[in-house]
């Protein structure tokens, strides 16, 4: 049997879809880092977690990822891209890139997702259930009500969020989230 | 109906029901390979005598290695760490659960332990920690209504964090349900009521939360028909062996139906009035179930009004207009609950403010609500219910159950 008749079959990379993973997750990284910074509610859920906190989220099994600690100085920290080096007290992944590209598509909510099982969780559940909580604030400010609607359950309306105090926290965490900050971390995790 | 776009759906517990099962207990055992198995119950069951039932029906079938009975009504993880020191130095090979919720969930926790070593559960959290089979699990459940001898979850309390920790695995579901009506013929109409009630919470929340699928949906629509069947019958007249096995088996097929479809704004606050004010499960679950229906009605009025069907029977059901089903629903719920409130000479209570202490003061004083309604957001229980549940929400909620009156739907918060 000549075997080079049967060449290896390669996975296909997905790296578009990777790609586009990762610039969610890096712009969702720093917007969570900015919403501790400017939310009210972000601020009082990361004070119940534990100093040095860490927890990454990302895609298995290869990535793209994002890590975040929470600093001594009690605020959360966007670290990038790369976990090797760092221990992580929580890890929320995403099952596949497929069902990531749905998630940040926003095809699924978060919590549809989580129900439909394509998260798994390693490390403490009260602890991920706050993160999910978090990353559904940063959603609602950092993307349009017409995808947030999508993304998040329930999408405040003027009682729980008046526009004026979505408007001006949105501005705040877009420039705190694209602020030299960004450029300092990218090269840090070059 | 509509499908869901995903579901997945496991149940792979060995189920026998009937009078008599217990005896096939040992033959079913043996088969798994046990030998030496520990008995795990609690005080309250072994002077119920339901202990030496037991023993007598698997007698000369295993040898026993030790009858751990020292669970609480408020077991935590201290406790199983005791049970699996006390596993581990009588060098069983399996544990026979014999018990309510906390007994199953208790003996689950010591399973962990036992079967993966370690010292203490506290090391055990999260999702992703169970990784392999556990050692072979029998559950003799002697309440109707955990529905724990299906499921792939364990609550234990973490009593110094006023929390309970949830264990979730697949791994976590029991070998064996043994469903025999001599199990569950001693327990008080009060207990069978609150009980059962906690079935029909798991069977209504399975049918209208985010992970319903149609195996679940099955299963929760017959468990409901039979709650409602069987219920006040049991209640009436303990000794009636056909509607306890109705109940038990109720109770295991909501089990089932929840373990997939998990639960939601009922559990979620029941599980935090449980950890906080010490009050039982199945109380809470009774309490809080009109709650749940109201508060999501918007997101799921069809299914909440098909529950009436399997509630009520098929005539209400078909002279109730289909927008009013899901308040028909509600209102079917709460006279069950005036109804037993009424049998159980009061002991049945129908608001969060009636339940009291022994010593007669209030368990649920309404100065905890609020910090009731904080911890919600640290049980997993809210991310399967269809509608956001938030502090300021709970709180809405908790107020009007701790009031007894019905849920002010203008003031749930629907969203932009």
């Amino acid at each position: 049997m000549n075997i080079d008749r049967y060449p290896e079959i390669r996975p296909g990379k997905k790296v578009f879809k990777k790609a586009y993973a990762f610039v969610v997750l890096l712009v969702v990284g720093r917007g969570i880092e900015a919403a501790d910074r400017v939310d009210g509610e972000v601020k009082d859920i990361v004070r119940g977690l534990p100093e040095g906190f860490t927890f990454s989220l990302g895609v298995a099994p290869s990535g793209p990822w994002m890590v975040i600690r929470k600093e001594k100085s009690g605020k959360l920290r966007y670290l990038g891209w790369r976990r090797f080096g760092k221990t992580i007290e929580l890890d929320m992944a995403i099952r596949n890139i497929e069902a990531a590209f749905r998630i940040f598509t926003f095809r699924e909510s978060t919590a549809q997702a989580h129900n439909n099982g394509r998260f798994s969780v390693n490390g403490n559940l009260p602890n991920a259930l706050a993160i999910m909580r978090i990353m559904d604030i940063a959603e609602i400010y950092l993307l349009p009500k017409i995808i947030a609607t999508l993304a998040v359950k329930r999408y405040p309306d003027r009682r729980e969020l008046p526009p004026g105090r979505k408007h001006f926290n949105r501005l705040r965490i877009y420039l705190r989230a694209f602020s030299p900050g960004l450029f300092r971390v990218v090269y840090r995790n070059l | 109906m509509t499908m869901p776009a995903y579901y997945d759906f496991c149940s792979r517990v060995k189920t026998i029901s009937g009078e008599n099962a217990m005896e096939k207990i040992p033959g079913l055992l043996k088969g798994l390979g046990v030998r030496r198995p520990m008995i795990v119950t609690d005080r309250g069951v072994e002077a119920a005598g339901l202990i030496d039932t037991v023993t007598e029906a698997i007698d000369g079938g295993l040898d026993i290695g030790a009858i751990y009975a020292d669970i609480p009504v408020d077991s935590d993880y201290r406790v199983v760490d005791d049970g699996a020191a006390v596993y581990q130095n009588n060098r069983c090979d399996a544990i026979i659960a014999v018990g309510g919720g906390s007994v199953i969930d208790t003996a689950k926790g010591i399973n962990i332990l036992a079967s993966l070593g370690g010292k203490s559960l506290l090391g055990c959290q999260g999702a992703g920690t169970i990784r392999r089979k556990l050692n072979p699990l029998a559950v003799l459940p002697t309440t109707s209504g955990t529905g724990s001898e299906m499921t792939l979850v364990a609550v234990i309390a973490d009593t110094e964090r006023q929390e309970k920790m949830l264990f979730v695995s697949h791994f976590l579901l029991p070998d064996l349900a043994v469903l025999d009506p001599r199990l569950t013929r001693t327990l008080p109409d009060f207990l069978t009521s609150q009980t059962a009630m906690d079935a029909l919470a798991h069977a209504c929340e399975s049918y209208y939360c985010m992970e319903k699928n149609p195996v679940s949906d099955a299963l929760a629509l017959r468990a409901i028909s039979l709650i409602s069947e069987h219920l006040l019958p049991a209640v009436r007249n303990p000794a009636e062996t056909s509607a306890r096995l109705a109940l038990a088996n109720a109770s295991a097929m909501a089990g089932a139906a929840f373990s997939n479809s998990m639960v939601g704004l009922v559990h979620n606050l029941g599980h935090v009035v449980g950890a906080v004010c010490h009050v039982p499960h199945g109380t809470c679950m009774s309490i809080l179930l009109p709650y749940g229906l109201e508060y999501n009605t918007h997101r799921r009025e069809k299914a909440i009004g098909e529950i009436l069907f399997s509630l009520a029977g098929p005539e209400i059901y078909a002279k109730t207009p289909e927008k009013a089903r899901p308040d028909k629903a509600v209102e079917q719920i709460r006279m069950l609950n005036e109804d037993l409130h009424n049998i159980t000479g009061g002991k049945h209570p129908r608001f969060l403010g009636e339940i009291r202490n022994k010593d007669g003061t209030p368990a649920v004083p309404r100065s905890a609500l609020p910090e009731i309604a904080r911890k919600t957001m640290a049980d997993g229980a809210r991310l399967p219910n269809p509608e956001e549940i938030l502090p300021e929400d709970a709180l809405m909620v908790l107020e009007h159950a701790w009031a007894g009156i019905h849920l002010d739907r203008s003031r749930i918060r629907k969203g932009a």
